[in-house]
């Protein structure tokens, strides 16, 4: 049998039309639009609003599996296989220092604090990724030296933007003490 | 700038070299004690004229050079009635150390050492300072520049590649998902077959026979194939295991020269004898072993063996023994490090620890001759008021102990004064799987390896000895202690155990236990894994391993369960205990963390069944009891508690993603004492209304 040109579809020019027209908008974009932003998963721990860089974020998955560790350190949930590494599941609010929380966490972010491992944290909603801007992120990291980076956002709304290599630092001197 | 061909050759002749390196360092040390001849004489001379010639093939004309002038040193002598001179062996040795340093420096690109002060140190120990050969060479040497130069022929002859160590890591890893794959299929074959006959016991015969011969047929399938699998995996472990062992002989023979330098310096005399060289170990283990064992021989010569006059004057040889016996069982692989020297001095461990304030003195006067010795794995400590080059530093023993703890293994030291001081490494060995028990202690499963299992049975009331203060069984004609896994691992309070409740006798180091739990679920094989950092460092596990469903379970170290000298949770009188039931594990970790804050031992249950048959078994103080549980809510829990005779005046605080009146008031009506929103949950609230629902019930009693 004798092979044939595959047909164009007749959709095929209007898909076209639609992707240079994508493309052209991307080309017009200000090249300092993605750099005004830093990009973070938003999720609420409790009353609060809080944010992870979303580099830092590798996966969403829900919290089931977990293995929990009796005689570990009290902010230890358990440990899970991730990509067939085994990673351990803190919980964020005990982290935190003890915050109260609307609902029982369902979702573990699993995250790379830098350190070259990644380790999971529980949340109650999967986060959605938001963009804040690069200047109050700066200016609000300019006064914390803290785990956590208070930012203001137009309309007062605040987010707590969880810096995760003081976070964790925080968390093996804890257990030291 | 180096050829990329040379480049690449290099890093093979770092690696052959340094094999050589190894051979002539142990030759010459060996001769420096027997005359300079032989088959030991001779593979000193083979090693150095292989450096030379495999130099030049690469072009290296000054390393080749450098190899030729220890040739000139070291061939003169051969046949000699007499050893190496000491000084003459020094100065080979010396050039060796620089020799090295500059290959490896010219495959860095890094600066590189220099020559002329080895050169001329080969040059003084030719000159023959107090050295003067006895016979002549026995046969005429090939002169350097026509000797025809070895190839270095692993790195040129295409017989073999070289691989990364992060590519055969890699490797190992997946190899390792494979074994545990595999053992998953074997799970799925055995849950087929538990389907089939459920199947066949529901569906009588004909309306599912056709389904049976098909799940039947698939079962069968699944059985070869992960038979198949079984024999892949199996043969590309052995392969693995092959490129990724080596032999512990690797790590030990450069103790011989560090023994042999120590000794020079330091005015003493030993000798190393090792058992159990040939054993094969996983580089990574070995890599990891390497600084620990220097440290161990290092402290041995320094500290344990005495200056040969004091020996003798204490009937011991003037040369002091150092042995170093390896030994793999199953598993786990033992090192041993023993000195025949003067033993850990007590007294002076404890002037230590008292001056440098690292035990308070009323501690330290409790304290027996086991503590002590613990002590001087701490950091920072020594008993040394001088700093030397070898020791003083307090540096030393709390890394080696750190890095074998690293390796999901722990340190031992055993001394007896004026006899001698034994440190005994037990660390996991290899990669691959071992047998595991597998047992239930309420909701959590465990493993404990099969090596430390002696045997299992059932409890009878008759051979169990309850005191208030401990438990044991009648084993063999003999009382061991009997301890509780749940109430071990902070489960729950010690329970004595029950009519036929399984006891497993677990045996390590020399000490005996026997374990009660809830189940044995039966061995498996499985691959244990070493826990991630934030967990690593509890004593209770050698790892984690991966069961057919992809959950993991923890493995027990068995050295821990027979280590009775831990303090148990239950033996803190006046401690407050608190219960929380809630079926969120993070809940439930929340609730721990703020209320262990506040000093009590917190035991958790993850819904009302649990609870309750906790509750059956010990006293709490309080309960923290989520209210949106499945089953069998906190409204129900509370009810079922208060019917209980024993618990019925426990003040028992709800806690409920909802924040709802009905609630509040539904709460109160089956007996709660308190109620609070999840949200409100922050560590200070929840410490305040538990103590609060507490007074609440005392006042009310």
């Amino acid at each position: 049998m004798k092979a044939q040109p595959r047909e164009q579809p007749a959709f095929a020019a209007e898909l076209n039309e639609l992707l240079e027209r994508r493309a052209e908008r991307i080309r017009h974009k200000p090249p300092e639009a993605e750099e005004d932003f830093l990009w973070v998963a938003e999720f609420p721990v409790g009353e609060e609003s809080y944010a992870l860089p979303l580099d830092a974020l590798r996966a969403a998955v829900p919290l089931k599996m977990v293995t929990p560790v009796p005689l570990s350190p009290p902010q230890v949930i358990g440990i899970l296989r991730f990509q067939g590494q085994i990673i351990t599941a803190l919980s964020l609010a005990s982290l935190l220092g003890g915050r109260g929380w609307r609902e029982d966490p369902a979702v573990l972010l699993v995250v790379d604090p830098g350190f070259g491992r990644l380790v999971a944290l529980d949340c109650e909603r999967i986060p959605k990724p938001v963009g804040l801007p690069h200047a109050r992120v700066e200016e609000a990291r300019s006064r914390s030296a803290g785990a956590i980076t208070e930012i203001t956002l137009p309309g007062m709304k605040q987010v707590s933007l969880i810096e995760l290599p003081r976070l964790m630092d925080r968390r093996s001197s804890q257990e030291k003490r | 700038m180096l050829d990329p061909m040379l480049e690449q050759l290099l890093a093979g002749f770092v690696d052959e070299s340094q094999e050589i390196y190894d051979r002539v360092t142990r030759s010459l040390i060996e001769l420096e004690k027997e005359p300079a001849q032989g088959k030991r004489f001779d593979e000193l001379a083979r090693g150095l004229h292989t450096l030379k010639g495999s130099a030049a093939t690469l072009g290296l004309d000054e390393l080749a050079e450098f190899a030729h002038r220890m040739e000139d040193v070291i061939l003169p002598l051969r046949g000699s009635l007499q050893p190496l001179p000491a000084e003459l062996a020094d100065a080979v040795l010396r050039s060796l150390d620089v020799w090295m340093a500059r290959l490896r420096a010219t495959a860095a690109k890094a600066e590189l050492p220099e020559l002329q002060s080895s050169l001329e140190l080969l040059s003084k120990a030719k000159n023959g300072r107090g050295w003067a050969p006895t016979a002549p060479p026995s046969r005429p040497e090939e002169p350097a520049d026509s000797a025809p130069p070895l190839p270095a022929e692993e790195a040129i002859s295409g017989e073999s590649w070289r691989v990364s160590t992060r590519q055969v890591i890699g490797l190992l890893h997946e190899v390792e998902r494979l074994r545990e794959l595999r053992l998953r299929v074997d799970e799925r074959k055995r849950e087929l077959e538990r389907t089939l006959a459920e199947l066949a016991r529901l569906g009588g015969a004909l309306a599912t026979a056709e389904v049976r011969a098909l799940l039947s047929n698939l079962g069968r399938a699944l059985g070869g194939d992960g038979e198949e699998a079984a024999d892949i995996v199996a043969s590309m472990e052995d392969g693995l295991k092959a490129i990724s062992t080596m032999p512990v002989r690797t790590v030990i023979e450069p103790l011989r020269r560090a023994v042999r330098d120590l000794c020079k310096s330091s005015g003493k005399l030993a000798r190393l004898a090792v058992v159990g060289a040939e054993v094969s170990l996983d580089r990574r283990v070995l890599e990891q072993l390497r600084g620990p064992m220097v440290q161990l021989v290092r402290n041995a010569v320094d500290h344990g063996l005495e200056m040969p006059e004091v020996r003798e004057a204490r009937g011991k040889h003037r040369e002091g023994a150092l042995t170093i016996r390896v030994e793999q069982q199953g598993n786990m692989l033992f090192i041993e490090i023993a000195d025949d020297g003067a033993g850990l001095d007590l007294a002076r461990i404890k002037d230590a620890a008292l001056s440098h304030g690292f035990v308070p003195p009323e501690e330290l006067a409790l304290m027996g001759p086991a503590q002590l010795q613990q002590i001087i794995f701490r950091p920072g400590f020594t008993t040394r008021t001088d700093v030397t080059e070898i020791s003083g530093r307090g540096v030393g023993l709390d890394v080696v102990r750190n890095q074998i703890q690293a390796l999901q293994g722990h340190v031992e030291v055993q001394s007896t004064p004026g006899q001698g001081t034994r440190f005994v490494l037990t660390l996991p060995a290899e990669l691959g799987s071992s047998p595991v028990l597998v047992v239930r202690c309420g909701e959590h499963q465990f493993g404990l390896p099969m090596v430390a299992v002696e045997s299992s049975r059932p409890a009878r009331s008759a051979e169990l000895h309850l005191g208030r203060a401990r438990a044991q069984l009648e084993h063999r004609e003999q009382l061991i202690a009997l301890q509780d896994l749940g109430a071990l691992t902070g489960l729950r309070q010690p329970e004595a155990p029950q009519e036929g409740q399984p006891l497993l006798i677990v045996a390590s180091q020399g000490r005996r236990v026997a374990l009660s739990v809830d189940e044995v679920i039966g061995d498996k094989e499985l691959v244990v894994r070493p826990l991630p950092v934030e967990v690593r460092d509890l004593p209770a596990y050698q790892g984690a391993a991966t069961l057919a469903r992809g959950e993991l379970i923890l493995i027990l170290r068995a050295d821990w369960l027979v280590n009775l000298e831990r303090k148990s949770e239950s033996g803190l009188a006046g401690t407050r205990r608190a219960l929380v039931v809630d079926d969120s594990l993070t809940a439930r970790a929340l609730h721990r963390t703020a209320l262990e804050a506040g000093g009590y031992v917190v035991h958790t249950a993850s819904n009302a069944r649990q609870a309750l048959e906790q509750l059956r078994h010990a006293a709490y103080d309080v309960m923290v009891c989520d209210i949106g549980m499945e089953e069998m809510d906190g409204f129900q829990l509370t009810a079922a508690v208060r019917q209980q005779a024993q618990a019925d005046s426990m003040p028992i605080l709800l806690v409920s993603a909802r924040d709802s009146d009905s609630d509040r008031q539904r709460g109160q009506a089956v007996g709660a004492d308190g109620f609070l929103t999840k949200k409100d949950c922050v560590s200070g609230r929840l410490l305040s209304e538990v103590s609060a629902v507490m007074a609440r019930r005392k006042g009310a009693t």
